[in-house]
């Protein structure tokens, strides 16, 4: 249930925008409805919602374009809900500040899931420095990993690597994203590396490593850690 | 040049008159002394003989000539009495007749068999060109290269370059030969041209140049069914000269292939307006019926959902078929789209290193209520290397031809995916325990709007072709074979590249 949340949706189709709306409310969450770019970044600014599902073809301004307007001030997060779900598209988004993506059509109880992971993870970013996740204890400050209470050694990297998964829990990171932060610029084209050390974690992790729970990929764009 | 003028001096004739008097009168001179001891007799045997030679280098006249003065010569110097054309003797009489007559025929058959040498010479000079160019002509392929062929021969062997004009696609015609700029076709020779290839009548036409007025042959090509053409030969006295037999098998020969050309690109465009034309009605009838049944489904499950009773398992019952209807049609939207991304041809890959294992999860994840019924099993070695793929891509292919197994399956059975690599490639293969494919139809299983039953299992039948289409962007090659158990096996062979490092 999402009482008390405001989300505001910026869609230019009418039935979308009643779709959401049906299914949201239905939930306890209030919403705003905007049905262009113009009119989406005044009612953002008029009520600062707790979340905004943003349509990438809108007809006035482009998406991406509003996007960026929006991560100007706005710093609560933003679901992109379109139909142009190619990889580069989804790629720009999350450079360009989304938390997440969900391609039209979709499953309103996909969304609504998508919505409650990121505003968790949002709340997240307190500052914790140790953090759960099911089996999975990981303390930030000193350096360890617990996973059902036993310790799991993971080398410098590797541990880098599952720290920035653990602060980002829930939200989708771009190949080039996780390459820059763990690895530095001059390695992004290098995703090799990336699956490497992928694999090597879920071995670590993973109940089943082929078939992982805690650390998702997403297909063509990156991973997922948590939830 | 020396050599030339006497070749045709020798040719003209008087020279030939004058080599067989000398020659003659010579071999008379050399036969007096050997007439004072071995008597007139042996003088015309070597006489005959003089003939004889000569007749092998002369044409028929210096041979008559030369076997007259033989006669003469004899009769008067030799034959007694001397210098008198008088003959005492019967027998002598006889001789000289005879003489005479053997001189005669000798000379006239050697010409007679040289001439024939000749001609059959020429006849198969003749054969062998129009053979070569038959030849060279059935294998062309192309418009441009028949008339490539056709001038590099009339070059050959007429010595001069055919201008050739053909019909284009507009029934206009059209230069095909490269033309030098001072050579290029006056407005005069093209309006000549047009009537010729209108009319099929040859013309022959002054024309007036800025340099010399000359000549301008324009002879119509004529094929069975159509006329392909004109052909201009811009020289009265080629023209004289062509052996005009020959020259009108060449043209017919030209024609034909040309003809032959014309009607295969015909062939062509109609198969190709053909096939866009089944498969426009095919997309359209298809379209239109798969695009129906979900909406149906989805229009009546809703209209119950709002008219019927507040039946929850109902209702419940309702939105799942909205949903399966729903996902169907995006199913079908999804492979429209991937089609015309295929057949667009601007299909760029977006290469990069990925685990195998999150193609296979994802796949199996997205396909997870479909092969919920199946025994899936997912086999490969745990030391692949990492693989460069377009991700996206290899999960349509994968997810296509899955999806066709379950469609083609019975619930309980096996489906089977597995990956191997041998040296070069990734060698992915799916197997299942179903219908497999007709031995007959195995072969279309990829064609675009294939569906191996056409009434049991939705879908355009684009799915395989998506897949084939897909791997071949990668490089890689699919095939389909039939298990020996029943069941189809797909498998795919994509070209890899090994990560630049083994292990960490």
């Amino acid at each position: 249930m999402l009482e008390g949340i405001t989300i505001q949706i910026i869609d230019d189709e009418l039935q979308i925008r009643r779709l959401l709306d049906i299914t949201l409310s239905a939930i306890g969450a209030k919403t705003i409805l905007s049905e262009n770019a113009r009119q989406g970044l005044i009612d953002a600014a008029t009520y600062n919602p707790s979340l905004i599902i943003l349509d990438l073809g809108l007809p006035d301004i482009d998406g991406q374009q509003v996007l960026k307007m929006l991560r100007e001030w706005y710093t609560r997060p933003i679901i992109i809900l379109s139909v142009r779900s190619s990889e580069d598209e989804i790629i720009s988004a999350l450079d360009n500040g989304a938390n997440d993506f969900l391609g039209k059509p979709f499953r309103t109880g996909e969304l609504q899931a998508r919505i409650r992971a990121t505003l968790r993870s949002n709340e997240n970013k307190a500052d914790l420095t140790v953090l759960e996740f099911e089996h999975i204890t990981i303390d930030l400050a000193n350096h360890s990993v617990r996973k059902s209470n036993e310790v799991i050694r993971l080398t410098a990297t590797e541990f880098s690597l599952l720290a920035l998964f653990a602060k980002n829990a829930g939200r989708v990171l771009t190949h080039q994203y996780i390459l820059k932060e763990v690895w530095g610029h001059t390695y992004m084209q290098q995703s090799q590396y990336l699956r490497v050390f992928v694999a090597q974690l879920r071995k670590k992790l993973e109940e089943n490593p082929s078939k992982p729970k805690l650390l998702i990929t997403e297909s063509g764009i990156g991973y997922r850690f948590g939830e | 040049m020396g050599l030339n003028n006497f070749k045709t001096l020798f040719k003209s004739g008087f020279i030939q008159y004058l080599i067989s008097v000398i020659s003659i009168g010579i071999t008379a001179l050399a036969c007096i002394p050997l007439a004072k001891t071995q008597g007139y007799h042996v003088v015309s045997f070597l006489l005959l003989f003089a003939v004889s030679l000569l007749s092998i280098f002369l044409t028929v006249g210096p041979v008559v000539l030369a076997s007259t003065v033989a006669a003469i010569i004899w009769n008067f110097f030799f034959i007694p009495p001397h210098l008198t054309f008088h003959i005492d003797k019967t027998e002598d009489i006889l001789i000289f007749g005879l003489f005479f007559i053997i001189a005669l025929i000798n000379g006239v058959m050697h010409s007679r068999i040289r001439n024939q040498e000749k001609i059959t010479r020429e006849r198969e000079q003749r054969t062998h060109a129009l053979f070569q160019l038959t030849k060279e002509l059935s294998v062309a392929s192309g418009i441009n290269e028949v008339i490539k062929i056709a001038g590099h021969h009339t070059f050959n062997y007429f010595h001069f370059t055919p201008v050739f004009l053909i019909q284009n696609e507009n029934n206009a015609l059209e230069l095909i030969s490269d033309l030098r700029h001072e050579d290029a076709l006056t407005d005069v020779e093209l309006e000549i041209a047009k009537n010729v290839h209108n009319t099929s009548v040859i013309s022959i036409t002054e024309i007036k140049s800025k340099s010399l007025p000359r000549k301008c042959i324009i002879q119509p090509m004529i094929g069975s069914k159509i006329n392909p053409g004109v052909v201009i030969i811009r020289s009265d006295e080629i023209y004289d000269n062509l052996p005009s037999n020959l020259w009108d098998a060449f043209l017919t020969q030209i024609s034909n292939a040309l003809e032959r050309e014309f009607l295969a690109e015909m062939a062509q465009k109609v198969r190709f307006l053909d096939e866009s034309d089944r498969l426009y009605k095919t997309l359209f009838n298809s379209i239109s019926h798969e695009f129906r049944i979900p909406v149906a489904t989805i229009m009546g499950a809703a209209d119950s959902l709002l008219n019927e009773s507040n039946n929850p398992q109902v209702q419940n019952a309702l939105a799942h078929e909205i949903l399966t209807a729903s996902l169907r049609l995006n199913r079908l939207i999804e492979n429209l789209l991937n089609m015309s991304r295929l057949q667009s041809g601007h299909l760029s890959l977006r290469l990069d290193w990925y685990d195998l294992n999150d193609l296979f999860n994802k796949v199996s994840n997205d396909l997870k209520d479909e092969l919920q019924p199946f025994l899936f099993e997912i086999e490969y070695s745990d030391n692949i290397p990492l693989v460069k793929i377009d991700f996206g891509l290899m999960e349509q292919v994968l997810y296509n031809i899955l999806l066709n197994a379950t469609q083609y399956s019975k619930p309980g059975t096996k489906i089977r995916l597995t990956a191997a690599f041998d040296e070069e490639n990734l060698i992915l293969s799916i197997s299942d325990q179903g219908v497999g494919f007709h031995h007959e139809r195995i072969n279309h299983a990829f064609d675009t709007f294939y569906r191996a039953n056409q009434n049991k299992t939705g879908g355009l039948g684009l799915g395989l072709s998506i897949s084939r289409g897909f791997v071949e962007a990668h490089k890689g090659q699919i095939q389909v074979n039939n298990n020996e158990d029943g069941g189809a096996c797909f498998v795919i062979k994509l070209p890899t590249e090994l990560p630049s490092f083994i292990t960490f």
